[in-house]
C-alpha cells in the first residue's frame, strides 16, 4: 500500500501544473490527455486490488485453521492429512533449508558476477556475459526443474549414494535460478556509486581488488542486501522446480541429500486431488507464504528509505 | 452425454447408468463408446469412486456399479451380484543391478514401513534401501497399501514421485531403490533403462499368476448390479466380458478375466 501512494500523491502534484499547459491545447487533446491519465492510474489501481483480493480470498479460505484444525496443529510438526496431522512446520524447515542452501551458493555467484560485469570486465566481455545472466531469468522454471532432476540429480545421487532428491539437489537448482536477480539488482547498486570514488581509492594508490572490497561493496552493501532478500524471496517462493527435485517427504530434513518438502511443493502436490481440512491446511500454508513474501518486501523498503535518510 | 441418456430413455432404446470406481473409469468408458456404435444404446459412466457407486447401485439410481475393490461385510447383504472384468497386478519393481530376487509380502511391508532399511536384511548386498513411494492422490498407492501394508503407516522419509514413468525412471537409475508401478508399465517400449520386477512370496508377476490370483499384489476390478442383470445392462456386461474388449483391456494396463480360461498369458506384446 505505501508504493501505491507515493505515484498517487506525486500525481496529484503534477496536475495542477498540468493543467495550466493543457489549457493551451484543443479540448479533444485534453481530453484526451485526461483520459491517459485515469487509464494508466487504473492499471497501477489494478495491482494493488489484485494483491489485496488474492490475500482476501486466500484468507478466507484458511480461516478453519484458526478453529477446525487449531494453531498447535498447524504449527506441529507432522504433516499427515490423511490421519487428520496438518502440521506444517517440516515442510517450513524444508523450505528453510532449501533457501539457506541456495542463498550461499547463489550470493557469491550473483554478487560475483555483478562485480565481475560492472567492475572487471571489458565492454566486449559484457557484451556477451549480460545477456546470458538476462537469458537465466527468462528461462520458465519448469526447465529448470526438468534440468536439476535428469542432469544434477544422477550427479548427486552418485555423490551421496541415495536417489539424488533432497535439499542438495534444489541447492544448485535453485542458485542457478536465483542468479539473474541478484546479479542484476546488485549490478544497479554498483552502477549508482559515484567514480569518483573508486578514482579517489586508485588515487591513494588501492589496487582494484582493494578498491573492489574495502570501498565499492561497503558503499553498495544497502543495495547488495536488497538483491540478496529479492532473490531469497525468489528462492522461497519457487514451486516447480524445486518439486522435481526435493523427494516431497514432508520429514524434519535428516541430511542434504535424503528426501525433504517444501510448503510450495507441497501445495503444488496436494492440490489436485485434496478437499476439506486438508485444502483449508493448504490455504493456510498459502498465508504463511505470503505474509513471509510480504516481511521480505517490507524489510526491502524499510532499506531503500534508510539508505535515502 | 445426459442429454442423449434422456433423451433416448424416453423413446424406445433404453439407456445404462453407470457409476463408481475412478479407476475402472478407462474400461467402462470404451466400452460404453463402442457399445453405443454396436447397439446404439447410449451408456452413462461417471467416477465417483467404489462406495460412492455401490451406494448408488443399491440405492437403484445406477444400474451398474464399478469397483476397484470386493464387497465389505456390510455390502455384502445388499443382495448385489459380483461379476469380476480384469485384474490388476501391482509390480515391485528394483534396479537391475539389484541381485535381491524375491520378496515377501512380510520383508515388503518392514521395508516399506521403514523397519528394514538396507538390502542385507533381505538377503542383498551391504546398501541402504532407497524407498520410492507414490503421492497420496495415486489409486496404485491405495491398492498397495491396503495388500501389503496391513494398517502400517507408510515410511514418511520416502521420496514421494506423482507418477508411474517417474518412479520407473528413478527405481531403473538407482542401485538401491525399490518402487512399485502398475504391472503393464513394467516392460515399456518407450523408456531407455530397465528395471527388474521382484517376486513376492516366490510368484512372479504375470498376466498368467495375475489372473490365477498366484501374485499377491493384485486386485480385481468389478461391476456390481442388484439382482442378476437384466436388459441392456445384461448386454453391456456382456460387451465388456466379451473378446472384442480383451484388447482394450489391456491398453488400458488391466488383464483381461477371460485370461483365466486360455492356458498361457500370452497376450502381452
Amino acid at each position: 500500500m505505501a508504493d501505491a501512494k507515493s505515484p498517487e500523491t506525486a500525481l496529484a502534484e503534477n496536475t495542477g501544473a498540468r493543467k495550466r499547459d493543457l489549457a493551451l491545447v484543443s479540448r479533444s487533446t485534453y481530453l484526451r490527455e485526461k483520459g491517459l491519465q485515469y487509464l494508466f492510474f487504473v492499471c497501477a489501481f489494478l495491482a494493488v486490488v489484485t494483491v489485496l483480493l488474492i490475500f482476501a480470498f486466500t484468507m478466507m479460505q484458511a480461516a478453519p485453521v484458526f478453529t477446525d484444525i487449531g494453531l498447535a496443529n498447524f504449527f506441529s510438526f507432522t504433516w499427515a492429512p490423511t490421519e487428520g496431522r496438518y502440521g506444517i512446520m517440516s515442510l517450513a524447515a524444508g523450505t528453510a533449508l532449501v533457501t539457506v542452501g541456495a542463498l550461499v551458493i547463489g550470493v557469491p555467484l550473483g554478487v560475483g558476477t555483478a562485480v565481475y560485469l560492472t567492475e572487471i570486465a571489458s565492454a566486449r566481455v559484457r557484451a556477451l556475459i549480460s545477456p546470458a545472466v538476462d537469458l537465466l531469468a527468462g528461462i520458465p522454471s519448469i526447465i529448470y526443474g526438468f534440468f536439476g532432476m535428469v542432469i544434477i540429480r544422477p550427479f548427486v545421487a552418485d555423490l551421496t549414494g541415495g536417489l539424488g532428491f533432497g535439499a542438495l539437489t534444489a541447492w544448485f537448482v535453485l542458485a542457478i535460478m536465483i542468479v539473474p536477480t541478484i546479479t542484476t539488482l546488485t549490478i544497479d547498486a554498483l552502477n549508482s556509486i559515484p567514480m569518483g570514488i573508486r578514482e579517489a581509492s586508485f588515487a591513494m594508490g588501492a589496487t582494484k581488488w582493494q578498491t573492489i572490497y574495502k570501498v565499492v561493496l561497503p558503499a553498495a552493501k544497502f543495495g547488495i542486501v536488497d538483491a540478496v532478500v529479492l532473490g531469497m524471496g525468489r528462492a522461497i517462493g519457487e514451486t516447480m522446480a524445486v518439486l522435481m527435485v526435493v523427494g516431497n517427504a514432508p520429514v524434519i530434513p535428516e541430511s542434504i541429500s535424503s528426501p525433504v518438502s517444501t510448503l510450495t511443493s507441497q501445495i503444488a502436490l496436494d492440490m489436485s486431488y485434496s478437499s476439506g481440512l486438508h485444502r483449508t491446511a493448504l490455504f493456510g500454508m498459502g498465508v504463511v507464504l505470503f505474509i513471509v513474501s510480504a516481511s521480505l518486501v517490507g524489510f526491502v523498503r524499510l532499506l531503500s528509505k534508510m539508505r535515502k535518510g | 452425454m445426459l442429454a442423449l441418456t434422456s433423451c433416448s430413455s424416453s423413446t424406445s432404446a433404453e439407456s445404462i447408468t453407470v457409476a463408481g470406481s475412478t479407476t475402472c473409469l478407462p474400461i467402462a468408458e470404451q466400452a460404453a463408446e463402442l457399445f453405443k456404435e454396436e447397439t446404439g444404446t447410449g451408456v452413462l459412466v461417471s467416477g465417483l469412486g467404489s462406495s460412492a457407486g455401490i451406494e448408488a447401485v443399491s440405492a437403484g439410481t445406477a444400474e451398474i456399479a464399478t469397483s476397484s475393490r470386493g464387497l465389505n461385510a456390510e455390502e455384502q447383504k445388499l443382495g448385489l451380484t459380483t461379476i469380476p472384468v480384469a485384474h490388476d497386478g501391482i509390480a515391485v519393481i528394483v534396479n537391475t543391478a539389484n541381485p535381491v530376487q524375491n520378496l515377501s509380502i512380510e520383508q515388503l511391508r518392514g521395508i516399506y514401513s521403514g523397519k528394514i532399511a538396507n538390502w542385507s536384511e533381505v538377503g542383498g548386498e551391504d546398501l541402504p534401501i532407497q524407498l520410492v513411494n507414490r503421492d497420496e492422490a495415486s489409486g496404485t498407492r491405495e491398492a498397495f497399501k491396503s495388500i501389503v501394508m496391513d494398517g502400517e503407516p507408510f515410511d514418511r522419509r520416502a521420496a514421494v514421485l506423482s507418477g508411474t514413468g517417474q518412479v520407473r525412471d528413478v527405481v531403473s537409475r538407482s542401485r538401491g531403490a525399490i518402487g512399485y508401478i502398475s504391472m503393464g508399465f513394467v516392460e515399456s517400449a518407450y523408456a531407455e533403462t530397465e528395471v527388474r520386477a521382484l517376486n513376492v512370496n516366490h510368484v512372479e508377476p504375470q498376466e498368467k499368476t495375475i489372473a490365477s490370483g498366484g501374485y499377491p499384489i493384485s486386485r480385481d476390478l468389478y461391476f456390481f448390479t442388484k439382482g442378476e442383470p437384466t436388459g441392456a445392462a445384461a448386454e453391456y456386461i456382456a460387451y465388456v466380458l466379451s473378446d472384442e474388449m480383451d484388447d482394450q483391456i489391456r491398453e488400458a494396463g488391466f488383464i483381461p478375466v477371460s485370461d483365466n480360461a486360455e492356458g498361457e498369458g500370452d497376450g502381452r506384446r
